[in-house]
């Protein structure tokens, strides 16, 4: 069983390592030309920070012997077993790993088209020993919250909330986008390059999202992974549904942007709940997702919190619904940790567990991201670009050369900078 | 200047008086034509000082809105101009007169035409036999801008000139409809598509982004399902008159269910509704109406505007649809 949870799990944490080509797709796809070099080469090198500060301190901050708040042993961590783990530890390690460095993603998410390399950098340092870590071991490393019986299977607050508190974070400090918002107040629809970059990425995260969550069984054991996969693709489908329907019915477009965040919100939504609740929950999960994504995007534009690509509402507002549905669905026979919902004779006590990780855990990301970005933006002498590098983009500012060469150079020389906002939705 | 108007004096004067007509919507009207007349006055006085009296008998007739004498407060340019002898010297005096009459509107205060739908283009001036030939070349072609600009030159109307030369050119068109309904099917499908203005919950859809959150465009989804209907019902029926509600009035009785049901009323009261609500500033505003600031009785009043236009269409596309198969 050893060699079989090991290889699940290894084969997992590729998929997981895969999404963040979901996520570069996503993301380069929902914004402008001008930024698609940087917006893929960025989610690399921070993966790459992710990736050594996780081994120099994350691991052990997460995993290691402490206290409630943070463990204090196994920093470096040079690939020893790990007893009564039932797989082999540098797996483990490897996937937990790929975690930190989604979590770390989605936190750029309210970073894009205007913050500068630098700031990039330093966050995701930062971000990666000081925010994600701690959260991780409250969950998920026996802190305080795990010994409550908070349930988040898969990581829907531990990694979707606490990126998207960063990306909150981000987005408030570095102020909306040029274009974003016309002197009214009113919001401008800046359209992504490419719709089909936004939908690949989407169906990569999707398949990446069964190693996401089928894979935090961190076991092959009688193969419970094929039923939180199932789980998982249910509310995907869903949340798409739900989300085309809601913005059909209310704004008369059939918006396939606010589709693709659909499934993505029942992809977050059901990362807590996946392994606890019956397949029928995991439908209403998604559907409900999809519905709030929607409003959830309307209201931040509408309060001019400008989120590129929407991080917040998919990963934070559906990160919270999806951890607190757990306290509403999750059945006696399948709540292994904590105590069954709302619905199945639990009462209040675990939806009250659940609200209070929530809440404990969206706070903390919040507040500590903030800070963290406020004291770089004091080091950098601000976060963002200035206006002209902003309008020329960040692949000529940032790093001297266009993701897309041949077309943005003509349209540079031609004096246009690939401005491309549209004046009126 | 002889007789005192200049493109200024124009000017100066459309920015006086048409305050004083602006809720009334015939008034509005004449006052639009009257002044587009003007214009077109001083420029051929212009022409006509560098190169003679016109070689030709002409008439300029106006499209679109104007054509249709459904001018809002600001207007774009659509016209044209129909001459009579076929020559060099006519084609180059006309099309220059054509430049001169769009520039002179343009400096009184009525936009360019995106589409280039003047009588500065080629396209849009030409003598009574080349017209004819293009017409005919429009219905052969049958492509979706063929049709498409056969159906503004079906809105046209004679303001300066002989009567007679549209009256002839329209009739080239209706004749071949009569021969061929199928044309009518290729203009409905060319206008087929239609802005929702009103959604499953019967709310009203309001632009989301750009400077127009919050506003509805009264053209898109309230104005041009009853214009674009009646104006096909017209065609069928070979009534050529070019507005909206003279139009519905000069149906034949075969089709007198369209003059009975209350299609009038409602787009008579449409056209008072923007001019009472719609904003107001320029010509990129003028179709747009704030759904926030508007009383709940006028939002009522909206939907039901719009929703008979839908029926209208609907019912049109049923004649139409029926007529052809």
């Amino acid at each position: 069983m050893f060699l079989m949870n090991s290889l699940w799990v290894m084969f997992s944490a590729v998929l997981v390592i895969l999404m963040l080509g979901g996520f570069i797709l996503l993301e380069a796809g929902s914004t402008r030309m001008k930024n698609a070099g940087h917006i893929a080469g960025k989610t690399i090198f921070t993966f790459g920070i992710a990736s050594l500060v996780f081994w120099a301190v994350g691991y052990g901050l997460i995993f290691g012997e402490g206290n409630g708040f943070f463990g204090l042993t196994d920093f470096f961590y040079s690939g020893y077993e790990i007893e009564g783990l039932g797989l082999s530890g540098p797996v483990f390690f490897l996937f937990q790993l790929a975690f930190a460095g989604i979590s770390l993603t989605i936190a750029f998410g309210g970073f894009a088209e205007r913050a500068k390399l630098t700031a990039y950098i330093l966050f995701a340092v930062l971000f990666s020993v000081l925010v994600y870590p701690v959260i991780a071991h409250w969950i998920w490393g026996g802190g305080w919250l795990a010994e409550h019986g908070k349930q988040d299977f898969a990581g829907s607050t531990v990694v979707h909330l606490t990126g998207a508190m960063g990306a909150f974070a981000a987005t408030i400090l570095l102020k909306p986008r040029i274009g974003k918002y016309n002197k009214d107040g009113s919001p401008n629809n800046i359209a992504g390059h490419n719709q089909v970059f936004t939908a690949l990425g989407v169906l990569v995260l999707w398949v990446g999202w069964f190693g996401f969550n089928a894979g935090s069984t961190l076991s092959a054991d009688a193969a419970f992974f094929g039923f939180v996969a199932m789980n998982t693709n249910l509310a995907a489908g869903a949340g798409a549904v739900a989300a085309l329907f809601v913005a059909w019915a209310v704004t008369g477009k059939a918006d396939v942007p606010t589709m693709l965040n659909g499934g993505l919100a029942g992809l977050v939504a059901i990362t807590a709940s996946c392994a606890f609740v019956d397949t029928w929950a995991a439908v209403v999960i998604g559907l409900v997702a999809g519905f709030i994504v929607f409003y959830s995007m309307r209201f931040f534009e509408k309060r001019k919190v400008d989120d590129p690509i929407f991080a917040l509402s998919v990963h934070g507002v559906a990160g919270v619904w999806g951890t607190l549905s757990n306290g509403l669905f999750a059945t006696p026979e399948l709540a292994t940790v904590g105590k069954p919902g709302l619905f199945y004779g639990g009462g209040f006590e675990q939806l009250g567990v659940q609200a209070l990780g929530v809440g404990a855990s969206g706070a903390y990301a919040f507040v500590v991201s903030f800070i963290l970005l406020v004291i770089i933006k004091k080091v950098l002498n601000g976060l963002r670009v200035t206006e002209e590098e902003e309008i020329i983009g960040l692949d000529l500012s940032e790093h001297g050369s266009y993701g897309y060469p041949e077309f943005l150079e003509t349209r540079h020389q031609s004096g246009q900078h690939g401005e491309s906002s549209s004046k009126s939705g | 200047m002889e007789d005192g108007n200049t493109y200024e004096d124009l000017r100066n004067m459309r920015e006086q008086q048409i305050k004083h007509v602006a809720t009334d919507h015939s008034e509005l009207n004449h006052f639009h034509d009257h002044l587009i007349g003007q214009v077109v006055h001083r420029a051929l006085e212009k022409v006509k000082k560098e190169w003679g009296p016109p070689p030709s008998p002409f008439s300029f007739f106006l499209m679109g809105s104007g054509g249709r004498f459904e001018q809002a407060l600001w207007s774009d340019q659509d016209h044209g101009i129909v001459y009579e002898m076929p020559s060099n010297e006519a084609h180059d005096y006309f099309l220059k007169l054509g430049k001169e009459i769009s520039d002179g509107l343009h400096s009184v205060g009525y936009e360019y035409c995106d589409g280039n739908v003047m009588a500065s283009n080629p396209l849009w001036c030409k003598s009574i036999e080349e017209w004819k030939r293009q017409l005919e070349n429009w219905m052969e072609d049958e492509s979706f801008e063929a049709i498409r600009h056969l159906l503004i030159f079906i809105d046209a109307r004679v303001l300066v000139g002989r009567e007679s030369y549209i009256k002839d050119l329209k009739h080239v068109i209706h004749t071949q409809i009569v021969e061929s309904p199928f044309l009518l099917k290729r203009m409905l499908n060319n206008t087929m598509r239609l802005q929702k203005g009103i959604g499953v919950f019967g709310q009203l859809l309001v632009e989301t982004h750009g400077s127009h959150t919050g506003e509805i465009n009264l053209k898109q989804t309230a104005l041009f399902p009853y214009v674009n209907a009646v104006r096909l019902l017209a065609m069928k029926d070979g009534v050529m008159k070019t507005s909206t509600l003279s139009r519905l009035d000069s149906l034949s009785d075969e089709m007198s269910r369209f003059k009975h049901h209350d299609y009038k009323d409602k787009f008579r009261q449409l056209l008072q509704f923007r001019l009472v609500y719609g904003k107001q500033e320029n010509y990129e505003a003028v179709h747009y109406v704030t759904i926030d600031s508007l009383p709940k009785e006028q939002k009522k009043e909206l939907k039901e505007m719009m929703k008979t236009g839908i029926e209208l269409y609907n019912d049109t596309t049923k004649t139409i649809e029926k007529g052809c198969s």
